[in-house]
């Protein structure tokens, strides 16, 4: 199984983005533990066998997000008032802390997860076209983000252009190189916003020259919004609140 | 009915005293093939740009007259409304392409008109091979080459079958094998399609190629400096009639067309008249005017200098490798070099071109000397050079021209500052925008903001590339002061004219390696040299290393057809 074949790359980019957000949104009301960790536990299972993801990668796409979450929990862990269980020098650990602490940690681990799964198993173009679609994304926008996206790519490479052009010119330091620093970084910076701000100028033309905004317009490929999809969402939906109904203290 | 029809439109910008546009009156019918020519700054994109309705929606300027395009005022109706009539193919193909993949690139201006979706691909499928491309329909537009995303901008134009097609300098930002197949690509997407064209292009030698007048619009219209209507009739007489005012102002004319010009002749290099006419030039002859050579034959040839045998080496490359991206820290296999074994010496006072087909490492090898990346083996001796990046925006780092010239100087160089602008024919330029400036004086700036740290050696990376013949005069001056001020330099470039033109000797790298090494006349009748490195002889250079007896002579030559282009007294 590929990613590109994946039964998740299979479903349609707005209803996944969707439920990402319910799920968000949802989270954000739960303070205990539990669910979460069940959560994440579920999530993370869906998407190891739904998006055909390397486990490699998911693993290196976690250390962001355990980063986030190892210092949420300790942050809340030392300074949250409650119940006392521990104490580090002049730190008190305390029972509420490390409930909420760990509440938000996983929290985060949880969108994480989903996240990693969802940027896996969609296609950046299919996205647009499907907000477009499905979700009323304006024209103007959605082809404004692809544009702005192909820019992006190309950034690395204008920014290292640009470093060099800039070092050459430095004044020699004392070992016959150029000197750095961050005046010069600010430099380069500038110069990379201005030749972006000149290229979008020149693609906001162009897409205007392709006749962007024409009215009636058609879509080559659409993005398919089927059955299934409604099927997948319900499903996600029912496991959703069957986690809450089961782990969340009455 | 008239396609395109204009009555005396005038056009201005604001913050500038006189109009880029005076007085034109012209009418382009239906499938008709126009070329438009002129010299820097006559208004041919502004032209283009009032057909496409950038002007005036996009971009703020006076407009009188009338200017219809299929019967609709371009005045009162919006780009986007145009675009169903009206499609372009604009310089820079990186620009000019907007999504992920080659098919949804092609596809968008279809489904914008309305395209039934079922035949979009058969579609896709016939632009892409009309431009000679179906080898890449599925792939990323990130990975195309210049060549292959001009003609894939070109199939996105023409797949939406428009009335009228409009070329703006397509080739200007290509190599020369770009430069071919982007042009056999618009003559079989046009003869295909069959839109009305309108092509402007100051680089016609590269553009008509081998064919010559055949591969060009049957018809002309030449602006005036003034931006009037200088000429417009068919090409064949309108380049005729026209040559000598067209190459004074800076274009490359088809070499048969600027050489009857400045000989009398009939036929470019066949003639008999041309042929003798060149044979005169290569002569040594009394100081002043060499025989036959009309028109203002200055005796000041940057090059004529006889060469010192012997010069102190400025930077020394020894057993050198070169290779792109740092080498990876924690992997075991080794980078691949795009150049090993490089053995090189930049001497005092000599010009050094840097020949070679795209990717042979050329740009990495002038990093590698420049100290900006580091060398994968060997070592690079001497005092940091200096170096000019192909585009001049990359470098700009200052809101003036002067401020430019000067950053990273230090205190109290005013004096070298004002002489360097003076030098460079940058002084009435001083307080402008680097940004705003035409291509040529970006490129002089750039030059003069280099040259002003006195590094001894200097390094340029395509420094003429897509500029016209005028400033590329400007450059090779330019440079050619820099060696003579005791500096060395080393340049890259794909227009073997402009290297012959400059440079002392030449350095040639194919196949990860230098295949030649020696004077430039030498390295230039080396046919497998040449064959090796895909360069491609312009015949005026083969017919004078064929038929001029010395070196000296075929220099000779070059710099007197250069002085036919008026140059501006201070940009040498």
């Amino acid at each position: 199984m590929t990613v590109a074949d994946s039964p998740l790359a299979r479903r349609n980019p707005t209803v996944k983005f969707g439920l990402l957000v319910v799920v968000s949104l949802a989270l954000l009301f739960v303070f205990e533990p539990l669910t979460p960790a069940v959560l994440y536990v579920v999530a993370l299972l869906a998407v190891a066998a739904g998006s055909g993801i390397r486990p490699r990668l998911l693993l290196l796409g976690h250390l962001p997000f355990v980063g986030v979450a190892v210092g949420l929990l300790l942050v809340n862990a030392l300074s949250r008032p409650g119940i006392e269980i521990a104490r580090l020098g002049l730190l008190r650990v305390t029972e509420e802390g490390v409930e909420v602490g760990a509440a938000l940690g996983l929290r985060t681990l949880v969108i994480g997860v989903l996240a990693l799964g969802f940027v896996a198993s969609t296609d950046g173009v299919r996205l647009m076209t499907s907000l477009h679609q499905h979700a009323r994304l304006g024209l103007r926008f959605t082809y404004a983000v692809l544009a702005g996206y192909r820019t992006l790519e190309e950034l690395p490479r204008e920014w290292q252009l640009i470093r060099h052009a800039h070092a050459v010119r430095a004044r020699s330091g004392a070992r016959g190189g150029p000197l750095g620093g961050v005046r010069a970084f600010a430099r380069a910076g500038f110069a990379l916003l201005v030749v972006s701000l000149r290229r979008g100028e020149r693609l906001a033309m162009a897409l205007e020259s392709r006749g962007l905004g024409l009215a009636p317009r058609t879509i080559w490929r659409p993005v398919a919004l089927s059955g299934t999809d409604a099927v997948f969402a319900a499903a996600s939906l029912v496991v959703l609140a069957a986690v809450f109904a089961l782990t969340l203290p009455r | 009915m008239a396609l395109v029809s204009m009555r005396q439109v005038a056009v201005a910008f604001p913050r500038r005293r006189a109009g880029v546009l005076n007085g034109i009156t012209l009418d382009i019918a239906p499938h008709e093939r126009v070329l438009v020519i002129g010299g820097s700054g006559s208004g041919k994109s502004t032209l283009l740009q009032l057909v496409s309705g950038v002007i005036p929606h996009s971009v703020t300027a006076e407009v009188e007259g009338t200017v219809t395009v299929a019967g609709v005022d371009t005045g009162a109706t919006s780009v986007v409304e145009l675009s169903r009539i009206v499609a372009v193919l604009a310089q820079d193909p990186a620009s000019g392409i907007c999504l992920p993949t080659v098919e949804e690139e092609i596809a968008l201006p279809m489904e914008n008109r309305g395209v039934d979706p079922a035949v979009i691909p058969a579609r896709i499928d016939a632009a892409l091979e009309a431009a000679g491309v179906t080898r890449l329909r599925t792939r990323r537009t990130t990975q195309l080459s210049g060549g292959e995303g001009q003609r894939v901008a070109l199939a996105a134009a023409l797949a939406a079958e428009p009335a009228l097609l409009l070329l703006d300098e397509p080739t200007s930002m290509l190599d020369s094998a770009g430069v071919s197949a982007v042009r056999d690509a618009i003559a079989a997407s046009v003869a295909r399609y069959s839109p009305a064209v309108i092509l402007v292009e100051h680089r016609l030698d590269e553009f008509a190629g081998r064919a010559g007048l055949a591969a060009l619009p049957e018809r002309t219209i030449v602006l005036g400096a003034d931006g009037t209507l200088a000429a417009d009739g068919p090409t064949g007489e309108v380049l005729a009639e026209h040559a000598r005012a067209l190459t004074a102002s800076g274009c490359w004319l088809p070499i048969g067309n600027e050489l009857d010009a400045v000989f009398g002749g009939v036929g470019g290099l066949d003639s008999p008249v041309v042929r003798a006419g060149l044979l005169a030039l290569g002569r040594p002859s009394p100081r002043g005017e060499p025989e036959g050579a009309p028109g203002p034959a200055g005796d000041s040839g940057p090059k004529e200098a006889p060469r010192p045998a012997w010069s102190p080496t400025l930077l020394a490359a020894t057993h050198l490798a070169v290779s792109r991206t740092r080498p990876a820290r924690r992997t075991r296999t080794p980078h691949t070099p795009v150049l090993s074994g490089v053995d090189l010496d930049l001497r005092a006072g000599q010009v050094v071109a840097l020949l070679g087909a795209n990717g042979s490492g050329k740009s990495t090898l002038l990093l590698t000397l420049a100290g900006l990346l580091p060398a994968t083996a060997g070592t690079v001796v001497g005092k940091r050079p200096g170096m000019v990046f192909q585009n001049p925006e990359h470098q700009f780092v200052a809101h003036t021209v002067s401020g430019e010239v000067g950053y990273g100087l230090p205190p109290g160089s005013d004096a070298l500052v004002a002489r360097l602008l003076d030098d460079h024919g940058l002084a009435h330029l001083a307080d402008q925008s680097p940004h705003r400036l035409s291509g040529g004086e970006k490129r002089r700036v750039s030059l003069a903001a280099m040259l002003a740290h006195g590094r001894g050696t200097l390094l340029a990376d395509e420094p003429t590339f897509g500029l016209d013949r005028r400033a590329t005069i400007g450059v090779i001056g330019a440079l050619r002061g820099a060696a003579r001020e005791g500096g060395a330099v080393m340049f890259s470039s794909h227009d073997l004219r402009t290297v012959a033109t400059l440079a002392d000797r030449a350095v040639v790298v194919a196949h990860g390696r230098v295949v030649a090494d020696g004077p430039v006349f030498d390295v230039l009748r080396d046919e497998s040299v040449l064959a090796k490195a895909h360069l491609a002889l312009p015949p005026l250079i083969r017919w004078l290393l064929e038929n001029v007896g010395s070196d000296a002579g075929v220099l000779r030559a070059l710099l007197a057809l250069d002085s036919e282009v008026a140059v501006p007294a201070a940009a040498s």
